[in-house]
């Protein structure tokens, strides 16, 4: 298997990714678990809030962008994980029944100074819904290793 | 219920005594983050990490968990718009019991909505011997308390 590593990534590389389709059951199970808030988990309490009926955690949808970037990329990316992301924007709400998907931009590619074996690769990821709305938004930070010398 | 209006600058607020264990750690990871060092013993004792690690999204809904139990559930809390920086300071290990420090580092009113406010946060998440495991500043949604709402305000 031919690895990704850090010196195959561009700036201004493009991913477009998934259709992850959001299932009730599921959204209900994350939430019960990690983010009891009642218009999460409770239809009617949802009907009743801001939101008029039950919306997903972020939490879960951010899980699921995660999901979609493993997918993605079929364990070729040589990662070494992630020291954590900026500008995390849940910018629409997502319900049972929606579709999602990911485009993931490059923006910055740099060489680590305390660890030449390793380079750090900054993203703009945006998910979008079956109406191409976009959903969440964020910027990503992951570690690569380099190719051997 | 804590509404927006409880919440003052620079209040504190410590809670959680999250187990994670390797079950729920696996479990996660094989739904939303199946990468070998956080789903296959053998692979991870070999990897980097020395050890099965929780997925970074995973401590992260086990840190909303605790913020659930810990004050959202007694606050008029509407959601939240997003976060503004996570770090992932240090992996999680099963086995270890996390907890949350909170501070409250700035309030504001948006003019669109006048029925709430927005409360930003700070969470820092620990574990058991104090090690810092993840940090966080994000904002939350809260409703103003309809009785404190005065009437020059109602009226406007």
């Amino acid at each position: 298997m031919t690895l990704i590593y850090f010196e195959d990534i561009s700036v201004g590389d493009k991913t477009s990714y998934g259709s992850k389709r959001v299932t009730r059951e599921e959204m209900l199970d994350f939430s019960r678990k990690y983010d009891p808030q009642s218009f999460h988990i409770d239809d009617k309490a949802a009907e009743d809030s801001l939101y008029g009926g039950l919306i997903a955690s972020g939490w879960h949808t951010a899980a699921m962008l995660m999901r979609m970037l493993v997918d993605s990329m079929g364990n070729k990316r040589a990662g070494l994980g992630s020291p954590g992301f900026d500008d995390l924007r849940w910018i629409k709400p997502v319900r049972a029944d929606d579709v999602l998907r990911f485009e993931s931009t490059v923006l910055e590619t740099r060489k680590s100074i305390s660890r030449p074996d390793m380079g750090v690769v900054r993203a703009e990821v945006y998910v979008f819904n079956q109406d191409n709305e976009i959903v969440l938004s964020l910027k990503t930070t992951g570690m690569m290793k380099t190719r051997a010398e | 219920m804590l509404y927006w209006e409880d919440f003052t600058i620079g209040q504190t607020l410590e809670f959680g005594s999250y187990l994670v264990t390797e079950k729920e750690t696996i479990e996660f990871a094989r739904e939303f983050d199946p990468q070998p060092f956080h789903i296959d013993r053998v692979a991870a004792a070999e990897h980097y990490y020395g050890g099965i690690i929780a997925s970074g999204w995973h401590t992260g809904a086990m840190c909303m968990r605790m913020m659930v139990d810990g004050y959202l559930h007694d606050s008029a809390s509407v959601g939240s718009p997003g976060i503004e920086t996570l770090r992932w300071k240090s992996p999680v290990r099963p086995g270890e019991t996390l907890h949350v420090n909170a501070e409250v580092l700035d309030k504001s009113l948006p003019k669109s909505m006048p029925e709430l406010g927005f409360i930003k946060f700070s969470h820092t998440v620990f574990n058991q011997l104090g090690e810092v495991k993840m940090t966080l500043v994000s904002s939350g949604m809260f409703l103003k308390d309809p009785a404190r709402i005065t009437t020059t305000e109602a009226s406007e």
